[in-house]
């Protein structure tokens, strides 16, 4: 890595060290039942929903009410968005003149943004109205993550708390987005606003280039989207081109900014796990794997960029010198440069925004496997917002569990002690995204209607696919985009994909966490397995690596491997 | 189920009302009053009329898409026929794709039967690494036997123009360089966007001269205003270094 390079990353962990405890600790204070800071103010707003919904802030669920609601939600607002998009032409607000999205990319769309996976079939500029990009898809971005933040509550409740029940729902999400998702993104869009990101609602602009020629200025509510794009650990973009536009992603400071309100929130969450159940070394030790992954793929990926292309013709120089920036740079921006386009894009393919600011199909395929990597461990590094939580204590049960069979003890989390119908959900919960990965992933490759759609010829075309899938399944939303994805084919399975893999292990989550819930906390003795030191971070670690690794190996190994030693 | 649906309903609607036009008007309500420039776009007029953003690269071509020699060129770019800002996007082609690279030997060759050969059945002199065309000029990488192919008049293959090594080319022989100069990468690779900006001060320096004799100026001085137009990048370390193309094109016109 180059000296810039290494500071860009530098500069990422140290803002997230200290900005990711101190929001913990406001999370914690807010989600904790007791006062909290800006109750003044969002107090008489939570109370006024609570009265329009009818809802007794005070009572609380069980894990079967939970997620019903879940669901229920996720059903209205998948038709709500549906119904949107089919119709947005007809709508007010689109002096673009979007016409309406036909009805299976109307399906996918919708599903899309309601589970946080943020694929995007179709193009911002010509096929989405301002009202559907406003109204539609920014709402579903809000919501989206605080179903997250909402769920990894109701777990963290479950497995760790003394009641029978796991919360409520309706105030999870509203508390939520009055006291986090909301004032944050007002204050990050207008951040993003002064470095150049447009906000305007004027349509297109025809310009008189300074040749003579034509040029289109798009214009559009953009930096209002991309903001919860990324705080929401969304990643849908108002432009096709996504986090690589100068209008979403003007500078090389809003580069950085965009990755740190990606990662910052999912740590958070992680810190204030520690605090709500009073154990900060076991949120620190977790906080130190998701690290790791973060560090580990992000690195492999800067480094393998800027060394460039290896297939590159001599009279082009790829040397990273005072005046070039150098590297694998097709796909990538100049005011990036390579390192910082791969610390960007893919590190945040560790949580579930998947938000790229370069184009991952052009990546090396060192660079490219990065990326893959991030999603195939199952997206928790550090995860999405509320999701990569709860997907890490379901691996930690796994892990106390093996750990427990090779020792021969009863194994514990927190006191309490994992039993045959825990396990029996934590092997459904891990084996669910695979499932629907592998076997649409390799339908696809034998169907004519998967392959046509492939652009790159040989490995690299495969792994368009199988990431498709990988990205769906797992609500990551980014793609090795040289895939038209705009088919019946792929609009369908990969909108299954999404909604599988974002409501099954949810469900999944609740049900483990409404099975531990109410359990007798036994106390700690001398023959208690330790679950916050570096023992079981590492032993977590290997468990994250092996599960991840040997479920997908030969998928890399006709990917990315492949492409890396092939000729 | 149906108190949850109804509460869903309710939750949606006044969320609608509030994020979906209360949040974006208010931010657009702010950043008109903070930031209006930046809101509507960098938008750059000359004359009263527009001619561009500042933050949108736009392509210096004559009416048939031939690079103006008086102006700096800007990156080749994947969006549209080129900075087409109604589609950003990336060219998407793989490290490996003949498209991207040309015909290399061991990687990608394939030979006049379509199956994999050891060498470029399709090299010329100037480029071992040609991507033959068709006749209608659509470039081809996976040949049939009995495929008809355009030619030069001496007889050897016309090569896909958009491949780096003929970019590399083209680039060279537009700028004046020696056959054996390196060609910085970011002149012959399409950007994320397709509407970057920005070039690489390297890539500005190797137009320099080029631009300077065109418009009869002395090279020197056309070189002082590259290093004037040039962008540090923020705070020290954030970013690279970069040459906006317009506004130095734009600063071209004010040079005697």
């Amino acid at each position: 890595m180059t000296a810039s390079g290494s500071e860009q990353l530098l500069f990422i962990v140290a803002v997230t060290a200290v900005a990711a405890p101190l929001l913990g600790r406001y999370l914690a204070a807010v989600f904790g039942g007791g006062a909290a800071p800006g109750d003044r103010v969002f107090l008489p707003v939570e109370r006024l929903t609570y009265r329009a919904l009818r809802i007794d802030p005070d009572s609380s669920w069980t894990w079967r009410a939970y997620a019903l609601a879940v669901l229920a939600f996720g059903l209205v607002s998948t038709l709500l968005l549906y119904v949107i998009l089919r119709l947005q032409g007809q709508l007010p607000l689109n002096p673009t003149g979007a016409p309406d999205m036909p009805p299976l990319l109307s399906f996918n769309t919708a599903a899309s943004f309601v589970t946080g996976t943020n694929w995007q079939a179709y193009e911002g500029e010509t096929a989405a109205s301002y009202l559907t990009q406003m109204a539609g898809l920014v709402v579903a971005q809000f919501t989206a993550a605080a179903v997250g933040l909402s769920v990894a509550l109701a777990v963290v409740r479950g497995i760790a708390g003394s009641a029978r029940t796991i919360g409520n729902f309706w105030v999870d999400v509203t508390r939520s987005l009055v006291r986090v998702f909301v004032p944050l993104s007002i204050a990050g869009a207008l951040v993003m606003v002064g470095q150049g990101a447009v906000q305007t609602l004027r349509g297109f602009l025809t310009a008189t280039t300074l040749a003579g020629g034509r040029q289109v200025i798009p214009g559009g509510p953009v930096a209002s989207m991309e903001v919860i794009k990324l705080l929401g650990t969304n990643g849908g973009s108002f432009y096709g081109a996504g986090g690589a536009h100068p209008f979403e992603n003007p500078t090389g400071f809003t580069n950085m900014f965009d990755l740190l309100l990606v990662i910052v929130l999912p740590f958070a969450i992680v810190f204030m796990f520690g605090r709500l159940i009073g154990r900060r070394w076991q949120a620190l030790a977790i906080v130190a794997v998701m690290a790791v992954i973060f560090i580990g793929h992000t690195v492999v990926s800067m480094q393998a960029e800027v060394h460039g292309n290896p297939r590159m013709p001599a009279s082009v120089s790829q040397l990273v010198t005072a005046t070039s920036p150098g590297g694998n740079s097709e796909g990538k921006e100049t005011r990036f440069g390579p390192e910082a386009s791969a610390l960007m894009t893919v590190g945040t393919m560790g949580t579930t925004a998947g938000a790229t600011d370069s184009a991952l199909d052009s990546y090396t395929p060192v660079g490219g496997a990065g990326a893959f990597v991030a999603i195939l461990l199952g997206e928790i590094g550090p995860g999405g917002d509320g999701g990569g939580l709860y997907s890490i204590l379901v691996l930690a049960l796994l892990s106390v569990f093996v750990a427990g069979l090779m020792v021969g003890r009863t194994p514990e989390f927190l006191g309490k002690k994992i039993r045959g119908p825990q396990m029996k959900l934590v092997v459904a919960y891990v084996l669910t995204i695979p499932i629907v990965v592998l076997v649409l992933g390799s339908t696809s490759l034998v169907l004519p209607a998967g392959t046509s759609s492939i652009l790159n010829p040989g490995f690299h075309g495969l792994s368009e696919v199988t990431y498709a899938y990988a990205s769906a399944a797992n609500n990551n939303g980014s793609a090795f985009a040289g895939l038209s994805a705009d088919t019946t084919w792929y609009n369908t399975t990969l909108g299954l994909a999404m909604l599988i893999g974002r409501f099954v292990p949810i469900v999944l989550a609740l049900a483990i966490s409404g099975s531990l819930a109410g359990a007798r906390v036994h106390a700690r003795t001398r023959a208690t397995l330790g679950t916050a030191g570096p023992t079981f971070a590492v032993f977590l670690f290997g468990v994250i690596v092996i599960v991840g690794g040997l479920i997908y190996f030969p998928m890399l190994i006709l990917g990315p491997i492949g492409e890396r030693f092939a000729g | 189920m149906r108190r949850h649906l109804i509460a869903s309903i309710v939750l949606l609607a006044g969320l609608t009302v509030l994020l979906g036009f209360g949040y974006p008007l208010l931010v657009t309500g702010l950043s008109y009053l903070l930031f209006r420039h930046q809101a509507e776009g960098s938008l750059i007029y000359r004359h009263g009329k527009l001619v561009g953003s500042a933050l949108l690269g736009q392509s210096f071509t004559d009416s048939k898409g031939n690079p103006l020699p008086q102006y700096f060129q800007p990156r080749p770019s994947a969006a549209g026929s080129g900075y087409d800002g109604k589609s950003s996007g990336a060219s998407n082609l793989g490290p490996d794709n003949p498209l991207l690279i040309g015909f290399v030997a061991g990687v990608n060759t394939v030979g006049l039967t379509g199956a994999p050969s050891a060498r470029n059945p399709f090299a010329t002199r100037a480029d071992p690494a040609c991507v033959p065309v068709t006749v209608k000029g659509t470039p081809v990488t996976t040949p049939v036997p009995g495929e008809r192919f355009a030619r030069q008049p001496d007889g050897s293959y016309v090569c896909d123009p958009a491949t780096i090594p003929e970019r590399a080319l083209a680039y060279r022989r537009f700028n004046d360089l020696p056959a054996n100069a390196k060609v910085p990468v970011d002149a012959v690779t399409a950007s994320g966007s397709g509407l970057d900006p920005d070039i690489s001060i390297a890539n500005a320096l190797d137009q320099a001269p080029r631009v300077a004799r065109t418009r009869h100026l002395p090279a020197a001085v056309v070189i002082a205003l590259v290093h004037r137009e040039t962008q540090g990048r923020e705070w020290g370390f954030l970013g690279e270094p970069t040459v906006n193309v317009l506004d130095l094109n734009l600063a071209l016109g004010g040079l005697r």
